[in-house]
């Protein structure tokens, strides 16, 4: 009997319960799904008619968790429009860039040291860089932060984050889905992706007066097919140009956030982002062999650590050339080293593209620990500037002041 | 008073705001509607002292009462202010209406009718009271109330007129 929408059911099921716990305990559903995924799976018993080793459903679950990442970064298109970035100023250029440098510089180095293939260090340079935008927001939002001085460039530090794996993404499918590996034909394909990239830029920018025109549609019923057309269609036909789907529906989000369309399709494309990236995070533990995670134990663990102090140094860079204080320096690299969806994909990739399976556990792991780890930090940053004020004497403890009494 | 104002993007929007004697305030508008008041340590501008949340309507409700929209030239009897779908009216509880003697509390006006009490002014003291669920609504008080305009015209017509 075909058991196939009953299995998706069950495992929606658990998604949302892992959704719900997540919530209860004021953490971020990314590594809760991923690990949830991880315990059941191919590996997990059959209870009764409750089959929760997904086999007969997997291509499903996996098909609708790439829906998710193409809504994903569908989303990250809209948000980021080239005119934000160019009235955000100094600081957060300056900062962006020393946070970049430093993590993929780091990563590189790593990736050299543990001995990878230049292939795999590029792709473990460029997860160990983009911080998850969507556990940071909500750590700020969780603890409160939104209003403290340094939130700004916290935020702005994340969308120049965003920026640089936008241009990650296209010039790596272009390397690694090229079809050809002599240099001339992987520079071609570089060369395909940053060309089609440009494409997009122009059309963002000359192209918006037309979409405008196109898109004015009353009905949100005809809208949404019209608009949920063109993502799969440009994303699917992006990849018959060796150009990775995902990049596809991110520059296609770029496009339409330049027309005056914007918030409609944003607040659209908010649920289906939600719902099919959960299953994304979902799928992605299902393809993760808990037996393999004990290869990639070491290396994720000395990732992670290195992530930690980079991103520590980068904060404060960032900070104090900001004319920010030493505590808010302090909470900067320890709110933003939170790492989750992003660097998935950026795996995925690599995963697609056939480099060492290692990769898998190796990221399911590094997200784990810092999208655990990264919250805690961003908690304790109060008592961790308290800590290194002891040794750096940042500023003179405060006398308590008296209150007269009259 | 100095206003800064920056976007959160992906959060909201935010206002910096610090008064004349260095007060500093902080108000983030969240893109989900929420509104967060954070006040900060007059003599550490990154200390922050206390925070709290207020849902679209309350906010709107509170910007009315901070702006002095809510006060009430004592000659009227039913004055109404309009913020969207909200509005605030003054109604005096006629005698043998059936909330009379009944404390707000009892009544669970705010459950049964959607509409919430903002002020009470005694007849008998002609002062205002912040009321609370133990508030008892008697003959000739006039209620301060917000809440749509049919819930409110609702609430007039089933408790408080005869």
């Amino acid at each position: 009997m075909d058991h196939l929408v009953f299995e998706v059911g069950t495992a929606l099921v658990l998604v949302a319960i892992g959704a719900i716990i997540a919530n209860k305990l004021k953490f971020s559903i990314i590594p809760f799904l991923i690990i949830l995924g991880m315990i059941v799976g191919p590996h997990a018993p059959t209870i009764g008619i409750f089959d929760f080793t997904f086999i007969e459903s997997n291509e499903i679950i996996q098909f609708l968790g790439r829906i998710g990442v193409l809504f994903l970064l569908f989303y990250l298109g809209l948000e980021f429009s080239v005119g934000k970035l160019a009235k955000s100023g100094k600081n957060i250029v300056v900062g962006g860039s020393v946070y970049v440098a430093i993590n993929f510089i780091l990563g590189l180095l790593y990736g050299f040291i543990s001995g990878m293939p230049w292939m795999e260090t590029l792709i473990i340079a460029g997860l160990l860089s983009v911080s998850s935008s969507a556990i940071v927001a909500k750590v700020l939002v969780d603890l409160k932060r939104t209003a403290n001085p340094e939130t700004e460039l916290i935020l702005g530090i994340i969308l120049f984050d965003d920026i640089f794996l936008a241009l990650f993404l296209t010039t790596m499918s272009g390397v690694l889905l090229a079809s050809s590996t002599s240099f001339l034909g992987i520079f071609t394909s570089v060369l395909i992706s940053v060309g089609y990239m440009f494409m997009f830029f122009v059309i963002a920018r000359k192209g918006a007066p037309l979409l405008n025109k196109w898109l004015n549609i009353k009905s949100d019923e005809i809208f949404i097919i019209v608009i949920f057309a063109i993502l799969f269609f440009v994303a699917g036909f992006s990849e018959t140009l060796h150009v990775a789907e995902a990049i596809g529906a991110l520059l296609l989000g770029l496009v339409f956030s330049e027309t005056e369309h914007r918030d409609r399709i944003e607040h659209l494309v908010v649920p289906f982002r939600d719902f099919f990236g959960a299953v994304f995070f979902f799928s992605f533990g299902l393809s993760i062999d808990p037996a393999t995670l004990a290869d990639a134990i070491w290396l994720a663990l000395g990732a992670a650590l290195l992530t930690i102090i980079g991103n520590f140094v980068a904060g404060m860079i960032a900070g104090r050339k900001a004319n920010l204080s030493h505590k808010a320096s302090t909470s900067i690299g320890l709110t933003i080293m939170a790492r989750g969806e992003f660097s998935i994909i950026v795996a995925n990739l690599g995963i697609t593209a056939g480099l060492s399976p290692i990769l898998t556990p190796f990221t399911a792991l590094y997200v784990l620990i810092l999208a655990i780890v990264g919250p805690l930090m961003a908690k304790e940053s109060k008592n961790i500037y308290m800590f290194l004020n002891k040794f750096f004497k940042w500023s003179k403890d405060k006398e308590k002041r008296k209150i007269e009494v009259p | 008073m100095n206003i800064r104002e920056s976007e959160l993007p992906g959060i909201g929007y935010k206002f910096e705001i610090i008064t004349k004697n260095q007060d500093k305030l902080v108000i983030v508008i969240h893109d989900d509607g929420r509104r967060e008041i954070y006040h900060f340590d007059t003599d550490d501008h990154e200390e922050v002292l206390s925070s709290v949340t207020f849902n679209d309507s309350e906010s709107r409700q509170i910007a009315g009462i901070l702006g002095g929209m809510t006060y009430k030239p004592k000659a009227l009897e039913t004055v109404d202010f309009a913020f969207d779908d909200i509005i605030i009216e003054w109604y005096q509880v006629e005698p043998n209406a059936p909330a009379v003697n009944k404390t707000i509390g009892e009544i669970d006006i705010r459950n049964n009718f959607g509409v919430n009490i903002i002020a009470i002014k005694k007849k008998n003291t002609q002062k205002s009271h912040n009321p609370g669920p133990d508030t008892v609504i008697e003959a000739g008080d006039t209620l301060v109330v917000s809440g749509g305009r049919q819930q409110i015209k609702e609430l007039i017509k089933k408790l408080l007129s005869t």
